[in-house]
């Protein structure tokens, strides 16, 4: 309201303190003034508004006309007050009826923006209800505009039974009673408008870096800021609607993003989704968008207020970070396999060295002329599996060396370690350590990545080995061992009788590039406490009582997949 | 699982035909092959069965440290790395039981501090799998005393 308003509006009622029904008016604008801040919405507001004057004044039928949307015609709103019963005709006589700007009581008030007075509408010719009127018994009317500023927000209508002459003071008086709910309404569209900004700033700063955009679901239209048209790549002029704003989603979050707003909308409550949008040139991006159903008193939807936030740099980050993790992780099982030489030697020569002696023993049976087809049977049976064996060996070896192998299946953990040692056989011998297995059998199952699992075996196992490599015989040994703990998860510990972790800082054996190896990267520990915790494990070392360093790491025990897919 | 193998059938076979072979051999010497590969051990053995002679062959070092005691073996063929009793054990026991047995290690690979040892107690090769048969075979004749290379073998991989 700009200041000249206010000035006016104070004059005016100026003038009505000093008019002699003054006592009158101020008791029904307080009565109204109350009840019309406790109505809270427009409709209601003008129910009471109708009530009160009608029992102020002894008129005996109100109703309050509303323009519609598109302001082509004006209609009956859902308030209205009869002091009789029989008015009810009339009042679904008027149901029926809508009118154009100038015809009738309502059209002629919404036209005019001025009060009319009709003595006898019965004698009207611009009188469209006069049957019905004449049914109701109904003469005299009035129709005084409720104005916003410049616009008639509605008309509200009474009527008496007698004919009645123009009485100025009382028009003066509900044009007041008028202003007085518009002032209301006014006050409390304000605050709605700052309950709304106020729910749209907080919002914009929970998200730095955002673009805005509000839907209007009834509309079914939507505004984006600026920024958000960039990231959306829309243009600038482009009308815009939800279901455009969602063709941009990538097709594999399209309906997920979907489902979260349909939730928020049917529950009035808000949504969050992080997804890849896809911008009309084919780039992707990875967005956060958050939005907030606004709802009047009576929980309609008024709209959809949201943000959208372009987390595509961040995502590159994390993506990056999770390819660094990779990257050390399969650095160290190649390593690992590096630091298993004796295995991989032993076990790639045994079959080879069968191959070769078959394959010359063949030969020197054919170049006798002695071949006994058994004997040549044999000598081909025996060479095709020493050639698989060396073919299950290279493919342990390159599922170590594998990249990114971290599909999780049903795990005896007993089974693992068995498998594990194995594969460390030859070097165990070559090292002169005795290994020690000492195993829970009913150590519960774990769902687990083999090769990642193997991998931390193999650099707690490497570990021990070196830790004990330069004891006398008599100590060069491990023990590993399982146990469950209480059935909830699964604990393997490699125990070393080597010199021990640093005494105040075990913990640093976990950091990164710390070694105490001459050619050790320092990351295996790391990277082994890293898949540990990623399968929501937790990997621990400490001092072993009676010397040498314990390693243990606990896997909780699977949740029970179907004993179909454990394999 | 019994350590001790008996030639199989097969090599009998192999054997009785070798034997028939008028430019062989006369002498059916037994040479014993000791490693705890089943695949290497057959394979080795008929390595040398092709070559005429006969063998007796052990998974288990113990098995043959228990042959050795009640019986004359000129030649041994013994791998090192093996789970239980390793080569060297079994080298260090043979030393004392039967001096006179002529020892070739074959191993799966190059152990500078096992190689020394073997050869202080009387090992005459030191072979590293996978080996060469002629080289192989050959280091097994110079072992029992044989002639150099027989005349058929060494025209025909000319």
């Amino acid at each position: 309201m700009s200041d000249r308003d206010k000035i006016d509006k104070e004059s005016r009622e100026h003038r009505e303190t000093t008019d002699p029904s003054r006592e009158e008016q101020l008791s029904l604008l307080q009565t109204i003034t109350m009840e019309v801040a406790a109505a809270g919405d427009f409709s209601s507001a003008l129910k009471v508004v109708l009530r009160r004057i009608c029992e102020k004044t002894g008129w005996v039928f109100g109703q309050a006309w509303l323009p519609n949307q598109e302001g082509t015609v004006i209609e009956c709103g859902p308030a209205w007050f009869c002091a009789e019963a029989d008015l009810k005709e009339f009042r679904a006589a008027s149901e029926e009826s809508h009118f154009v700007p100038g015809a009738g009581i309502p059209g002629s008030v919404w036209k005019s923006k001025q009060p009319v007075w009709i003595q006898d509408v019965t004698l009207d010719g611009n009188f469209a209800r006069i049957k019905a009127a004449a049914k109701a018994e109904l003469k005299g009317a009035m129709g005084i505009p409720i104005l916003s500023g410049d616009e008639v927000l509605a008309v509200i209508e009474f009527f008496v039974h007698e004919s009645r002459a123009e009485d100025k003071q009382l028009v003066k008086v509900i044009t007041a009673v008028a202003e007085q709910l518009d002032l209301v309404m006014d006050r409390q569209r304000a605050q709605e408008a700052v309950r709304e900004r106020e729910a749209r700033i907080s919002l914009a700063a929970e998200s730095a870096n955002l673009a805005f955009w509000v839907l209007y679901p009834e509309r079914n239209t939507a505004w984006m800021s600026e920024k958000g048209r960039v990231i959306y790549g829309f243009d600038s002029k482009l009308p815009l609607t939800w279901e455009l704003l969602v063709s941009r989603v990538h097709s594999d979050e399209r309906a997920a993003v979907q489902a979260a707003f349909e939730q928020a909308r049917t529950s009035h409550g808000t949504f969050e989704s992080e997804h890849r949008i896809v911008l009309p040139d084919g780039k992707t991006r990875w967005v956060m968008m958050r939005g907030r159903c606004l709802q009047n008193e009576h929980g309609d939807l008024l709209e959809v207020i949201g943000v959208t936030i372009d987390v595509s740099a961040q995502k590159q980050s994390d993506l990056e970070l999770q390819i660094q993790r990779d990257e050390m992780e399969h650095l160290n099982r190649v390593a690992l396999v590096g630091e298993m030489t004796a295995s991989v030697a032993h076990e790639l020569n045994q079959p080879l060295t069968a191959i070769a002696n078959n394959a010359a023993a063949a030969r020197r049976f054919f170049d006798r002329g002695q071949i006994d087809p058994a004997i040549l049977r044999q000598l081909l049976a025996d060479i095709a599996a020493a050639s698989h064996r060396a073919g299950e060996v290279i493919n342990g070896i390159r599922g170590m060396a594998r990249k990114g192998e971290r599909t999780r299946s049903l795990l005896n953990l007993n089974a693992v370690i068995a498998d594990t040692l194995r594969l460390v056989r030859s070097d165990i011998l070559t090292r002169e350590t005795a290994v020690v297995t000492d195993f829970d059998p009913r150590l519960p199952d774990v769902e687990a990545a083999p090769v990642q699992i193997q991998q931390v075996l193999l650099n707690l196992i490497v570990n021990a080995l070196d830790a004990v490599e330069a004891l006398p015989l008599a100590k060069r040994r491990l023990i590993i061992s399982t146990r469950s703990l209480n059935g909830e998860s699964a604990e393997v510990s490699v125990r070393d009788f080597g010199t021990g972790l640093p005494a105040d800082r075990a913990e640093k054996v976990f950091d990164h590039f710390f070694s105490t190896k001459a050619k050790g990267m320092g990351m295996g520990l790391t990277i082994a406490r890293s898949i540990v915790e990623a399968h929501a494990g937790t990997l621990g070392a400490e001092n072993a009582e009676g010397g040498g360093a314990l390693f243990f790491f606990h896997l909780p025990a699977s949740r029970g997949l179907p004993m179909g897919k454990a394999a | 699982m019994c350590g001790m193998i008996a030639t199989s059938n097969i090599e009998n076979r192999a054997v009785a035909q070798v034997r028939m072979t008028p430019s062989e051999k006369p002498s059916q010497e037994i040479v014993c092959l000791v490693d705890d590969d089943p695949l290497v051990l057959r394979s080795t053995g008929l390595l040398l069965v092709s070559d005429g002679f006969a063998v007796r062959r052990f998974d288990k070092g113990e098995d043959f440290i228990a042959y050795v005691a009640s019986h004359d073996v000129p030649l041994v063929v013994l791998d090192i790395w093996m789970e239980e009793m390793t080569g060297l054990e079994v080298l260090a026991r043979l030393c004392a039981i039967s001096p006179q047995t002529h020892v070739i290690v074959i191993t799966g690979h190059e152990d500078s501090a096992a190689r020394i040892l073997a050869m202080q107690i009387g090992t005459v090769a030191f072979l590293i799998k996978p080996f060469d048969d002629e080289q192989f075979l050959e280091v097994v004749h110079r072992a029992l005393g044989h002639e150099p290379a027989p005349p058929l073998r060494g025209a025909l991989t000319m």
